[in-house]
């Protein structure tokens, strides 16, 4: 393909920890020669590129897909990129580009950059169009969700964009094809949460993290455990619980503890009475299956 | 005469603002600019919940957060006379995690932003350098994503994972999982081989001549080529005093102005907002420039990273090196990838001592929730150099958490009377070239030097 017919991609980099980044530099290597092949990465603020940022700005140089990881502020003292506010760069390529991607869950809704309760404005890419450029782009803001997103939400995005236009997304402005699901599908520790074992105590194969370790995978919409991390794992199957970070409130408090009350968690699996979910855990319980009480190898 | 210039691809931007004065550098001011006041979200944070955020300060080097996050709870613990005695097994774990993270940085460090700057310089065709698009380029991201796969097996992903907890670890890997880590570092080992150094691991590893230099080939010769060629051997230095903060299996902590003593007195280390701007436009000096506090320890500005803790352990190959060209651009950048050769090849052995049968976690005996008034600190040798955690718990909740990252010790400003590391080691450059290399060689992190 020739090198112009590429659609141009830039990445922007606002209030982050570059986790999107470097998430995205970790992907497998095959997929990432294939991304590379078939667009063109015009600017990266961690890479070399050809063009600076403000050569693209004072050159109105037009693109197709706008990365943006971290979220936004238009507040100068404490944040700005090559002397622009996050809110002012942002709103001068928005002009530009085609679509727009909010990779991570900062740049959707604020994330934990937003707990910076001092710096009063940080909010996601879709609170902070500015009024004329709302309705600018021709399809919705696509929120790539997660802290970190990971790199194979975006590839795929970037690639159903280049052949298809558009995507369905949810009421959240996220992708509904990546983000149906939970977390909690494909967890190995399913099984225990059916027959509701929970794990002991951090450390264990043998366990649902649900009941005890503040799991939120039935109730976070991702599909972690289809595509997995690094091509290896995840959270829930090495033994972490999934903390939500792909949802709008994330981060939470607490988040390594289940909230109960009278030994029953305050929030059960998503759309799952909670009387129900009560009779079901009483009688799941009866069973005492042998094979799920005991170490998984000897 | 000032020159402003925009540093980038540094995880964020800094400015460099330069005085001249004939054609040489008299004075070298780094602006941080961008702050998101990790330390103020902390406060009134379930303890706990530490381990989530700090991680989230650098995207980089999560890990080194996570562990020094990690320590400094169970440390509170500690104080309390609660003592967790962690298993060998968890203790492995957690070291092996960092170490991973450690190699993975500095190769992505050497060819994302070492190389294309240094190239730059010649003439000469190394377009396969070039990010994006050179082979060499694309087969260090290759091999970087291998290496930190090893990782995410037991901490189920990376970057951002929360797999060390108070009490050890929440993974329980089998040995098929510690066979896959070894092979994934068996590919680093291959790649330092064939394409990095061109030698094998174990001569390399015998090296301790600065002749020995001549024994490297492929892509790190030409790093050392380019250095000669263009005087990275002479410029770059600074204090040459280094510190250390805490040791592990490759580590040793102690300090250096001139000769080595292996013990440090963390009361000693003192952070000051002489140039720093301050959440509180009152509380804020008349002279401050940036978001970067500096640091320093009995008074005195210390150079710490990978040339501080080969100097301090005294590694042969790089202690060599250090005698013949001083705390150089070459020396620095020679002691990172010499450290990374190291670290592949004791994280292999590591693994190879995990006893599968132990547990990866003891439960503490009480919640950092029910704690009603406590204090702790820790300290990690991370990417960059060491790294410092300060807590204070009350009633169940942080009251404050202090970050003291390595890049602050090495990028910070000056005082009134002295420049920082960075600052003096670009002091008397004659070109922002090698003034931008010079910088660079500290492996700058401006999310981890504001955080
Ligand atoms: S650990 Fe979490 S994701 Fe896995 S089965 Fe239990 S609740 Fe679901
Ligand atoms: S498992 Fe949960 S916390 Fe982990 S990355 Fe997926 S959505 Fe985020």
């Amino acid at each position: 393909m020739k090198k112009d017919k590429k659609p141009k991609v830039l990445w922007l980099q606002a209030i982050t920890c570059n986790g999107n980044t470097h998430s995205f530099l970790s992907a497998n290597n095959n997929r990432m020669r294939l991304f590379l092949n078939s667009f063109d990465l015009i600017y990266h603020p961690s890479l070399t590129t050809d063009i600076t940022i403000k050569e693209i700005i004072e050159k109105k140089i037009n693109f197709d897909f706008l990365l943006v990881e971290g979220a936004i502020s238009s507040n100068k003292e404490f944040f700005s990129i090559s002397g622009y506010s996050p809110y002012e760069m942002l709103n001068i390529l928005v002009k530009r580009t085609k679509y727009l991607i909010a990779v991570g869950s900062c740049a959707s809704y604020g994330g934990l950059h937003a707990k910076f309760e001092q710096n009063s404005d940080i909010q996601g890419i879709g609170d902070s169009l500015s009024a004329e450029n709302l309705y600018i782009l021709k399809h919705p803001v696509v929120n790539l969700t997660g802290c970190p997103a990971h790199p194979e939400w975006i590839i795929q995005t970037l690639f159903s964009l280049k052949d298809y236009g558009k995507m369905a997304l949810d009421e959240k402005g996220r992708p509904k094809e990546l983000y149906y699901g939970l977390a909690h599908h494909g967890c190995t520790r399913n099984e225990y949460f059916e027959w509701k074992v929970e794990v002991k105590h951090f450390g264990l194969k043998e366990g649902c993290l649900f009941y005890e370790q503040g799991c939120r995978g039935p109730m976070t919409h991702s599909n972690c455990n289809k595509i997995l991390w690094n091509d290896v794992s995840t959270k829930t199957r090495a033994g972490m619980p999934c903390i939500g970070c792909t949802e709008f409130d994330f981060p939470r408090e607490n988040m390594l503890e289940t909230k109960k009350n009278i030994g029953i968690p305050n929030e059960v699996p998503l759309e799952v009475s909670k009387r129900a979910y009560l009779s079901l855990t009483g009688v799941a319980k009866t069973f005492k299956i042998g094979r799920l009480n005991k170490k998984l190898i000897d | 005469m000032r020159t402003v210039d925009i540093v980038e691809r540094i995880e964020g931007e800094a400015k460099l603002v330069c005085t001249w004065d004939d054609k040489i550098i008299t004075n070298a001011q780094i602006e941080f600019l961008n702050f998101r006041g990790f330390e103020y979200i902390l406060e009134k944070k379930a303890p706990l919940d530490a381990l989530i955020y700090t991680p989230r300060i650098c995207g980089i080097c999560g890990q080194a957060h996570l562990k020094a996050t990690v320590e400094v709870l169970e440390n509170i613990y500690k104080n309390l006379n609660y003592e967790i005695e962690l298993t060998n097994k968890a203790k492995l774990l957690r070291e092996i995690g960092l170490n991973i993270e450690i190699i993975d940085s500095h190769i992505k460090w050497f060819y994302m932003f070492i190389m294309p700057d240094i190239t730059a310089l010649s003439s000469k065709d190394f377009s396969s350098y070039k990010p994006l698009k050179g082979e060499k380029w694309l087969k260090s991201s290759f091999i970087t994503s291998e290496i930190i796969k090893s990782l995410a097996i037991i901490g189920g992903q990376w970057p951002h994972t929360s797999y060390m907890v108070p009490g050890g670890v929440v993974s329980d890997p089998t040995l098929l999982d510690l066979t896959t880590m070894k092979n994934y570092l068996d590919s680093a080992i291959n790649f330092f081989e064939d394409d990095f150094a061109g030698v094998c691991i174990d001569d390399y590893l015998s090296f301790s001549k600065a002749e020995d230099l001549d024994k490297i080939g492929k892509d790190l010769k030409d790093f050392i080529d380019l250095c000669f060629e263009h005087g990275f051997d002479k410029i770059g230095k600074s204090y040459n005093r280094h510190l250390v903060l805490s040791s592990t299996e490759l580590f040793k902590v102690g300090k250096s102005n001139k000769r080595v003593i292996n013990r440090v007195d963390l009361e000693r280390i003192e952070e000051s907002c002489e140039y720093t701007f301050n959440i509180d436009k009152n509380k804020q000096s008349k002279e401050a420039y940036t978001w970067a506090k500096n640091v320093r320890y009995a008074d005195n500005f210390f150079e710490t990273g990978p040339l501080s803790r080969a100097v301090i352990s005294k590694r042969a190959f790089i202690s060599k090196l250090h005698e013949k060209f001083e705390d150089s651009v070459l020396t620095r950048v020679m002691a990172r990838m010499d450290e990374f050769v190291h670290l592949l090849y004791i994280t292999k052995n590591l693994i190879s001592k995990i006893d599968i049968s132990e547990e990866s976690f003891v439960k503490p005996k009480i919640s950092l929730n029910e704690i009603k008034n406590a204090e702790a600190k820790s300290v990690v040798e991370a990417s960059r150099g060491s790294l410092f955690h300060d807590i204070s718990i009350k009633d169940g909740k942080i009251s404050k958490y202090n970050v003291i990252t390595p890049t602050v010790w090495n990028l910070g400003p000056g005082n009134k009377s002295e420049p920082s590391v960075a600052q003096k080691a670009i002091i008397g450059l004659d070109s922002i070239e090698k003034a931008e290399i010079t910088l660079r060689s500290f492996d700058i992190c401006s999310v981890c030097t504001t955080h």
